[in-house]
């Protein structure tokens, strides 16, 4: 796994970061986490819109 | 041209047997790797193993006595309260304050303690960045603030604040490598449960701090800390395979992954933190003790302020790589001490003559050519070493929520309505552990002293009067000793066993060797399988050169633990005694593949090498023994005699210096029971002039010859009775010549000097020629840096005076 600042790539493409995180994004340090919670952050607004929406 | 840099990465309370036993299982794949390219040993922990005290050791080079952390929390300056230790309280320079009068810019991370944070050329984190706790609650993830002091320069409070991750954050998939069947724990409630998301999520958010300011501040010189390991171990190791028996099944079942997955997501950290720095890095990895990961493991933990650390295994982890270090390969004898001097030397620092390590030169490819630079001390030095201003402010909200974590991990007790008193007890506590410092360093007089301002005569801590005790005896007072045990005794401060065994302890040192064995006997009967007990008692019948006995109860001890490190350097030394050699070398052997620290067994196995001619051999093992323990004369000498028989000329001139800086003189002692071949033999040296005064007449005689003043001339040779070999002056050096005789024909002997046997057998003359025997054997015993030469009676005169000449 190779990162840059604002993406984590695997095998030269890039690794898609689940909402819940795992332990090897957690070990890539600062990159890791940054894009874990940029992760989060998109799964919980998308989740706000589709409640929006269902309402 | 690229700098050199140093990153240095603390693991607490990391240990070498769960690591290899991982790296054999293929779970810490980079740590493997880092091992084959540098270079490991086991580093030795100091006393008491409290991780405070040890962190601020490793930074600064210097025991606790000189750098001022002692413990866990310390008196409130400004309140009648406590507060946790700070690093306001450090007396002495760190390895930081160092570089940034050096113009070496310096990254430290979480560093314990190391809060408020320095204002340091560089970046500071401090160890309370990663607390998510306020007034005894979890404060929710959208209101944690950050602490002031807590991260330097000011520019990082900000990105490193964003960085850091919160136990409310951790997801099910994360907690799952620690606890594969976690969904079934009853979340909240379960200790197992909040002990892993909250560790992780410190060690994440350390991680987190770590690798941005590597990446994006410009350092020469990165330090790390990590607790994560000493917290899994303390909550886990209980359920680490193999299963101890009185562990439910259930439980083990559920947590037995937990102590691994903490070791193998350090092992990932590493991977990134590899990763990171470039060929010109040397990167140490080391932890302040090691944790019992075997049968060693205590099933109980003492009720008393730090109490778990009792968990705590002597010997830590060591590992370094680099531009310029050995591939590969192990060091031995090193000390967490150690290691500030030896990052002074890898950026070409003087070491300070007032730090109490050594720099590893070992670990270098051309250790001969390395040069170490000295100056006297880095206090002396002026310059901006950026330490804190005496005007900082406290954070009194972070300090508590520090002080919940250390209640909540059995390290300290939870403060009582009445502050004051807490505070006095604090205080107390703090400066049993200078004492045991002290102690450690083998200033035992200091340690008294404490000890006894300390101790409250009507109310007294037991662990404060057995130290007394121990330190009584090291300084050989022993009527106050004796006082101590008596204090034991009054108050029923330990169980009668322990009592016994203390109180063998002050026969022994007594010259009651009987009394002794009585005593721990008594103790067996409830601990029949104590290893600890059943070792005393077997070197005390070593000692009496009673060996049937010592050697069965070494067996015994081997029976029931066959890794007993000590058990085997004892049976050992019953097989060095009676000349098996082959036998001895073997149990010496199996002692130092189980501890290699262990300079005794390093002595021993080389004096059975000598013995059996393998001269090559044994200067190995007697080299070992000057770098694990460097003030035993004796291997000096050792090393001296087998330059001869390896015709190393330089070498033994080389040793010949240092002898003749440590040692006032040397003396051969005759000595022995009285007998007739005692007798004949000191005639005969008269006759021969080989000494000057005929002791003949002396031997039976009530020896009341000028003793003392045989000394008043160097390199001589003397006689000395059996009872008088206790009060030879210990400035010199002494080889033993001693006449072994049975008591009963010693008995006989003085019976026809003085035409007793006409009255039959003399059992008075018996028992007292019988103590004599056992006072000198055991005297003998506790002598390193005796040479000593047993000879029997039937040996020939002129085969003895050529030993003697």
């Amino acid at each position: 796994m190779k990162n840059t600042d604002t993406k984590i790539l695997m095998n030269g493409k890039e690794f898609k970061v689940p909402p819940g995180g795992t332990l090897g994004v957690l070990a890539l340090g600062s990159v890791g986490i940054r894009a874990w919670k940029r992760a989060k952050q998109e799964y919980m607004s998308k989740l706000k819109n589709k409640k929006n929406e269902e309402k | 041209m690229k700098k050199n840099k140093v990153l240095l990465i603390g693991w607490d309370a990391a240990e070498w047997k769960v690591i290899d036993d991982l790296i054999a299982k293929g779970l810490m794949p980079t740590m493997k790797k880092f091992l084959e390219q540098g270079v490991r040993g086991r580093i030795a922990t100091l006393d008491p193993p409290l991780s405070p005290m040890l962190w601020t050791s490793i930074a600064t080079g210097k025991r606790p006595q000189k750098h001022g952390i002692l413990g866990f929390v310390e008196p409130d300056p400004k309140t009648e309260g406590i507060r946790p230790v700070s690093s306001k309280s450090r007396k002495v320079k760190a390895l930081w304050n160092i570089f940034s009068q050096s113009d070496i810019k310096s990254n430290i991370i979480g560093w314990w303690p190391s809060n408020p944070v320095e204002p340091i050329k560089g970046a500071m984190v401090s160890n309370f960045y990663q607390q998510e706790r306020k007034n005894k609650k979890t404060v929710d993830v959208d209101k944690w603030d950050m602490p002031e002091g807590t991260v330097h320069p000011e520019k990082w409070i900000g990105p490193l604040k964003d960085l850091r991750v919160h136990p409310l954050e951790i997801t099910g998939n994360l907690i799952m490598p620690f606890i594969p069947r976690a969904a079934e724990l009853k979340k909240k409630d379960d200790e197992a449960f909040t002990t892993i998301v909250r560790y992780l999520a410190h060690a994440a958010s350390i991680h987190a701090a770590s690798t941005e300011l590597m990446l994006n501040e410009e350092w020469d010189f990165t330090a790390v800390y990590h607790d994560a390991i000493d917290h899994f171990s303390h909550a886990f190791m209980k359920y680490h395979p193999p299963k101890l028996e009185y562990i439910d099944q259930e439980r083990y079942d559920m947590l037995k992954d937990a102590v691994t997955g903490a070791y193998r997501f350090h092992d990932m950290m590493l991977e990134r933190l590899l990763n990171i720095v470039d060929d010109n890095t040397t990167v140490i990895i080391c932890s302040d003790h090691g944790f019992h990961s075997d049968h060693l493991r205590p099933r109980m933990l003492p009720d008393v302020p730090s109490g778990p650390a009792i968990e705590h295994s002597p010997y830590g982890i060591f590992a370094i790589k680099g531009p310029g270090i050995k591939k590969n390969d192990s060091i031995y004898g090193s000390s967490i001490l150690d290691i500030a001097p030896t990052v002074l030397s890898l950026f070409d620092l003087p070491i300070g003559k007032d730090m109490d390590g050594k720099a590893l030169v070992n670990i270098y490819e051309e250790s001969e050519n390395k040069k170490i630079k000295y100056i006297d001390s880095w206090e002396n030095v002026n310059g901006e070493s950026c330490e804190l201003s005496d005007d900082v402010k406290d954070d009194p909200i972070a300090e508590m929520a520090a002080l919940e974590q250390l209640i909540d991990l059995g390290y300290i007790e939870r403060p009582e309505s009445n502050s004051v008193d807490y505070r006095d007890k604090v205080v107390r506590e703090n400066k049993y552990y200078l004492a045991k410092s002290y102690a450690c360093a083998g200033a035992y007089p200091q340690a008294l002293e404490i000890l006894e301002e300390i101790i409250i005569p009507e109310t007294p801590d037991y662990r404060w009067v057995v130290e007394s005790v121990n330190a009584c005896i090291k300084i050989k007072d022993y009527k106050k000793g004796q006082s101590y045990l008596n204090m034991v005794k009054d108050k029923n401060l330990v169980s009668t066993s322990y009592l016994n065994v203390l109180d063998s302890k002050i026969e022994l040192a007594l010259n009651n060797p009987n009394k002794a064995i009585e005593l721990l006997n008594k103790a067996l009967e409830d601990f029949s399988d104590s290893a600890e007990i059943n070792i005393e008692l077997a070197k005390v019948f070593l000692s009496l050169r009673r060996f049937s006995n010592a050697e069965k109860i070494f067996n015994h001890v081997l029976k029931i633990d066959d890794t007993n490190a000590y058990a085997h350097h004892g049976l050992g030394l019953v097989y060095l005694r009676q000349n098996k050699l082959e036998e001895a070398i073997e149990c010496f052997l199996e002692s130092i593949s189980l501890i290699y620290h262990y300079p005794y067994a390093h002595f021993h196995l080389g004096e059975a090498l000598v013995l059996l001619g393998e001269y090559k051999s044994a200067e190995s093992a007697f080299e070992q023994v000057v770098l694990m323990r460097p003030n035993i004369k004796k291997t000096y000498r050792w090393l001296h005699d087998i330059q001869d028989m390896l015709g190393n000329k330089q070498k033994k001139q080389a040793y010949k210096k240092i002898l003749d800086k440590i040692i006032e003189g040397n003396f051969t002692v005759i000595t022995g029971l009285p007998s007739k071949k005692l007798e004949e033999l000191l005639q005969q040296l008269f006759k021969d002039e080989i000494i000057s005064k005929n002791y003949s007449d002396k031997i039976i005689s009530g020896y009341n010859f000028d003793f003392a003043g045989n000394f008043s001339s160097k390199n001589s040779i003397i006689f000395a009775p059996l009872s008088y070999l206790g009060s030879m002056p210990v400035t010199y050096d002494y080889k033993i010549i001693y006449i072994d005789e049975t008591v009963e024909n010693a008995s006989q002997y003085i019976n026809s000097k003085t035409n007793k046997l006409k009255k039959g057998f003399d059992i008075e003359t018996n028992n007292i020629l019988q103590k004599q025997q056992d006072d000198a054997n055991l005297w003998i015993n506790q002598q390193p840096d005796l040479d000593l030469y047993y000879l029997s009676s039937d040996k020939k005169i002129n085969n003895i005076k050529k030993l003697i000449i």
